[in-house]
């Protein structure tokens, strides 16, 4: 199933199609049975950063797993999530396979956590190089050790496991294993709110300068934090969700300068009330 | 959570088993008695032996007058091998050891690799299921075979596979056909206990982060499937001692069934004739190879892990909560119920000699007893004799168990963590040999072994609350130990700890019918369910219907039994059962 | 002056690994104290030595000039009457089990202050700006914003002298972290207590404290006033904390 094209007009030009890198279009999530996500438009255009802010229990981090197709069990997603055309709401498990890690690349909080304790980076970084990208093994350690290096780890991380890395280094790993496959999207849900300041100045340097994805476009970027300053930091645009609504979207500096929703606005006057 | 270290815990390990030594070392005192005189009512049955006949025997036996003397000498004398000799027939009790133990590492080496196989090949289905994101439904054929009993599942293979299909022999130990079905009788349960384990462990994983990562990588559902199982696999390693040291305590019943001249069966023998060197050399033996295998698991543990660290050895998280089927234990609840309902309106005592062993009818819906006496009656009034005193057993070790674990402390973890791992089998042995069997030997070897769960999960529960950020609040606020009992530890861990005593009186039954069964607990013309079983195997061959009261109730027990696997209680067992895989990590 | 809180030369190691390495800090009364630092700087470990939950390898902590030793739960009850903690995690640091009277109450029951404890509890809510009809609903019942204003609540009932602060915002949604922190400050104001907030967040300090003591590497690397530590930092681990600080783009009003 196709979702409907965008048309979009560049300058000097015949007006050409092109497909938006992602597009939600009145995406609910019920979780055994309450509203969770309710009505939520987005798009994200081929190599755009957007931002999606909100608290604790806005519903963001639920849009997040319903695009990727790994809301927990109890959980339901009904209407679009547009990929590239694709339609991935009620997509097989064998279609999202194939979109995971190859067109979506995900990263998520905890890195500790995130990654096998029983597997080494290599191995890691072998699932998507391999299933996504041909590689056999050879290759794929090598393209695994470039990738890394590319992500600012040394190239013979491919044999250490998590726990032998420190915090940063194990996000750096994550992020690594979330663009082995050239994805055009990157999703990353509170990428630095388990890391040090230090930290996570370096991983937000990072996730701006992702390597390009299989298009030779640059990736990119659905940023989700609870934290305005990062966001506003890192995206071209902002989207503000609360109690499962997204209430505002718009360019960041427009949106910073004029906020129109409350809770929008509550959390630029407590940003700046406490920008130092 | 403070936790063990590989080397607390071997620490912990060798710690037991030394005062376990010590303890068996003891046991010719420890009855209050001089060993002498037992001696010679052991040899004898005399009731007033002469006092020549006494010296005779202790310069016969080398017999030590002084207890402190004596278990010093055992000792000593068994750290050469030298385990002295039985009283019964004077025979080296170190060689009839090395002869029956071959015998016994045969069988259990045979019944492991059944319980492994049938382990793992009831847990790939659950770790398929969790790869494709789907809940386990395996873990139902795993907790039904995990309940069996073995002397249950041996008497039905005797029945069923030996006396009417005639594909195996009864009894005897002549040849690999005779290996056959006690090696079975002896694995599957263990199987499905260890697939139970491998179950739990690999729901725990899928609800771990890193399977969302590797799924959000692309990864396929054998890759995934593959990873689970080998972390499971990983987090399981730990426990195989206490598992193999449920198959030890398992074969005393099997090679009494099977006849198999094998160490149990002589560790059961020389109990019931109170031969205590034997008993003694045969609880060193299995404390001693419990130790190693113990040893082998925690090494295994640690090659397993390698350089993946000490994080690898983290518990896994708590799986979520389950709804599961209450039908099938509700049903077993209530079949039971009618049953004894029934029975015991019915009369237990008339003895009918004209109608020995009959077969079921009108008049007896399960047939009579080799006595004549009706079945569903016995059934009945054994029900209350065996779950009654289950009960008073649980509430027992509720209080006990309550108490040691709220006092804390970590120097009780490793010796808890052992103590675990006893099989009620060899308590009731050494209690029998003591004090002589009888129902009350047998509550009082179940209730010795069943508060120590209980205690390990209060313990578990009550670290948890200390840990809290409200504990540690109402410290700072100024509560003294007394309203931090109260008011905070009691209310967080009396409930589920009541639970899981609850769940646990089926077990405990089962416990108490074992060693009734093994004619360790009441006598043989007691209705007790365990007595009962073995009363109708004597006569197997003439009436092998006679077997199915007691072995349905027993099944009945044990789906009782394996509930809380699937039931209201799926948290505090699932996590005492892992307890083991928390070694290595954060304090 | 005679000072609140003395601690002089404070020393801990755990596994002979130096966490804390000669830390000293005065707090008089009506100060209000921000102890910087990344975390790994000793934080934590400086806030249960000051807390007299544990006790320091080498140096002393003296509350108006007695000295201050940890003991078993329910002893050193006048320290315990005169020092509150405000704890980080409004989730966990409140019993699931109790109603949020029997929370601000506690302090009260536990050091047994005399007077009309429901009273209190009234006056307490009414001074966190909580609405009297939560007293008898349970943690669970409310938002993050709401807990912390309950856990200051119970804090504050015994009457301390001194407020200790554990990162209190950071657990909290960005829309309330001010409003939390406004309060604290206005509460330990009006009850005449000095206030030690704990934190890794310059912003937080900065908008509440008026003096900082900067931590690193277990040790007081900086320390004065506001103003001048933050304003012109004297040492890298302060530049090093400023730098971290996530502002806002700079947007035409």
């Amino acid at each position: 199933m196709i979702a409907n094209p965008e048309p979009s007009t560049l300058p000097g030009m015949t007006t050409v199609i092109i497909f938006t890198m992602l597009k939600l279009s009145g995406l609910s999530i019920r979780l055994g049975g309450r509203l969770v996500v309710d009505d939520v438009n987005l798009t994200v255009e081929p190599g755009q950063t957007v931002g999606l802010i909100g608290g604790s229990g806005s519903g963001k981090t639920l849009t997040a797993l319903g695009v990727l197709g790994l809301l927990p069990g109890a959980a339901h997603a009904e209407g679009h999530i547009g990929l590239g055309g694709i339609e991935l709401c009620g997509a097989p498990e064998r279609r999202l396979r194939q979109v995971r890690g190859c067109r979506i690349g995900f990263v998520g909080q905890d890195a500790l956590a995130a990654l096998n304790p029983l597997a080494t980076i290599g191995r890691h970084l072998c699932i998507p190089l391999r299933r996504h990208r041909g590689l056999n093994r050879r290759e794929a350690a090598r393209a695994a050790g470039d990738l890394l290096e590319r992500v600012g780890l040394a190239a013979d991380t491919v044999r250490a496991y998590p726990a032998q890395l420190s915090g940063g280094q194990r996000q750096r790993a994550a992020i690594a294993l979330a663009v082995a496959g050239r994805p055009g999207l990157l999703i990353a849900d509170e990428p630095t709110s388990a890391l040090d300041p230090p930290n996570q100045a370096g991983i937000l340097d990072l996730l701006r300068a992702l390597p390009p994805a299989a298009d030779g476009r640059p990736t990119a970027l659905l940023l989700i934090s609870h934290d305005l300053a990062v966001v506003a930091r890192l995206c071209d645009r902002i989207a503000v969700m609360h109690d499962g609504c997204l209430v505002e979207q718009g360019d960041t500096a427009e949106l910073i300068a004029a906020p129109s929703h409350p809770y929008t606005r509550a959390l630029v006057a407590s940003a700046r009330a406490l920008a130092a | 959570m403070r936790a063990l270290t590989a080397t607390r815990r071997w620490a912990a390990l060798t710690a037991t088993a030394s005062g376990l030594a010590v303890l068996v070392a003891a046991l010719p005192w420890l009855r209050g008695d001089d060993p002498a005189r037992s001696v010679l009512r052991a040899r004898l049955g005399e009731r007033e032996p002469d006092p020549a006949a006494l010296a005779a025997v202790r310069s016969d036996l080398d017999l030590p007058a002084d207890p402190l003397q004596g278990a010093g000498q055992w000792l000593s004398r068994a750290v050469t091998g030298d385990l002295g000799r039985s009283w019964v027939d004077g025979a080296s009790v170190a060689d009839t050891l090395t002869n029956a133990a071959g015998v016994s590492a045969l069988l259990s080496g045979t019944a492991a690799t059944i319980a492994a196989i049938v382990g793992v090949l009831l847990a790939v289905p659950a770790a398929w299921a969790a790869a494709g994101r789907r809940r386990p439904r395996a873990g139902y054929a795993a907790a039904a075979l995990a309940a069996l009993p073995e002397f249950v599942l041996a008497a039905v293979l005797i029945t069923v596979v030996a006396v009417n299909w005639r594909l195996a022999p009864t009894a005897g130990w002549f040849g690999p056909t005779h290996l056959v079905l006690p090696a079975l009788s002896l694995g599957i349960p263990t199987g499905g206990l260890l697939a139970r384990l491998l179950t739990t462990a690999v729901e725990a994983t899928a609800a771990e982060p890193w399977v969302h990562t590797w799924r959000a990588a692309g990864s396929g559902r054998r890759e995934l499937a593959t990873a689970l199982l080998r972390r499971a696999i990983t987090a399981v390693v730990p426990q195989v001692a206490v598992l193999f040291v449920g198959v030890l305590g398992g074969a005393v019943a099997v090679e009494q069934l099977f006849a198999i001249p094998g160490l149990g069966r002589i560790a059961l023998h020389a109990s019931l004739a109170q031969d205590l060197p034997l008993v003694q050399g045969c609880v060193l033996f299995l404390v001693v190879t419990g130790v190693l295998v113990g040893g082998l698991g925690i090494t295994a543990h640690r090659l397993l892990i390698g350089p993946a660290g000490q994080a690898a050895g983290l518990i896994p998280a708590v799986p979520e909560h389950r709804h599961s089927p209450y039908a099938v234990p509700l049903t077993a609840a209530l079949l039971l119920t009618t049953v004894v309902g029934v029975g015991l309106l019915r009369d237990a005592e008339r003895v009918r000699l004209d109608q020995r062993l009959g077969s079921p009818s009108w008049d007896h819906p399960l047939g009579t007893d080799p006595v004549g006496r009706d079945v569903l009656a016995q059934l009945a009034h054994g029900a209350i004799l065996t779950v009654g005193t289950a009960a008073v057993v649980t509430v027992l070790s509720l209080l006990v168990g309550l108490a040691a674990g709220l006092r804390g402390g970590t120097a009780r973890t490793g010796t808890a963590d052992v103590l675990n791992a006893l099989p009620p089998v060899f308590v009731g042995l050494v209690i029998a040999a003591l004090a002589g069997p009888g129902l009350t030997a047998a509550a009082l070897a179940a209730a010795l072994v069943a508060w120590v769960p209980l205690a390990v999960h209060t313990r578990s529960l009550a670290e948890e609350v200390r840990a809290s950020g409200y504990y540690r609040a109402a410290e700072l606020c100024g509560a003294g130990p007394g309203r931090l009992l109260r008011r905070h530890l009691l209310p967080a861990v009396a409930g589920p700890v009541v639970l899981h005593a609850l769940a646990r009186v089926p077990a405990t039954a089962l416990t108490i019918a074992g060693l009734g069964f093994l004619g360790l607990g009441a006598g043989h013309d007691s209705p007790e369910w365990g007595a009962q079983l073995a009363a109708a195997v004597t006569y197997l061959e003439r009436a092998p219907l006679a077997v199915l009261g007691p072995v349905a109730g027993l099944g009945l027990l044990g789906v009782l039994a394996a509930t809380p696997g699937s039931g209201l209680l799926t948290r505090p067992p699932g996590r005492l059962l892992l307890r083991g895989l928390r070694p290595l990590h954060q304090r | 002056m005679t000072a609140l809180l003395t601690a002089t030369g404070l020393m801990k190691s755990y596994r002979s690994h130096p966490v804390l390495d000669g830390v000293g800090l005065t707090v008089h009364p009506g100060d209000r104290l921000g102890i910087l630092g990344a975390s790994g700087a000793g934080k934590s470990t400086l806030l249960r030595l000051l807390l007299a939950v544990e006790a320091p390898d080498r140096g002393e902590i003296h509350f108006r000039d007695q000295p201050v030793r940890p003991g078993r739960p329910g002893t050193l009850a006048w320290f315990r009457r005169a020092v509150q903690l405000v704890p980080q995690d409004p989730y966990g640091s409140l019993s699931p089990r109790m109603t949020v009277a029997e929370i601000i109450a506690e302090p009260l029951v536990c050091l047994r202050v005399p007077g009309d404890h429901t009273a209190r509890v009234r006056e307490l809510l009414a001074a966190v700006d909580l609405d009297p009809a939560l007293a008898g609903r349970r943690p669970a019942a409310l938002s993050g914003g709401q807990r912390q204003r309950v856990a200051v609540a119970r804090a504050l009932a015994p009457e301390p002298q001194l407020l200790i602060a554990d990162e209190p915002v950071s657990a909290l949604d960005a829309t309330v972290r001010v409003t939390v922190l406004d309060l604290l400050r206005e509460a330990s104001e009006r009850a005449g207590a000095a206030l030690v907030m704990v934190s890794h967040d310059v912003a937080a300090v900065r908008r509440i404290c008026t003096s900082v003591a900067v931590l690193h590497q277990g040790r007081i690397a900086e320390s004065g006033g506001v103003e001048d530590v933050l304003g012109r930092p004297g040492s890298q681990a302060t530049r090093d904390l400023l730098a971290a600080v996530p502002r806002l783009p700079s947007v035409p009003a």
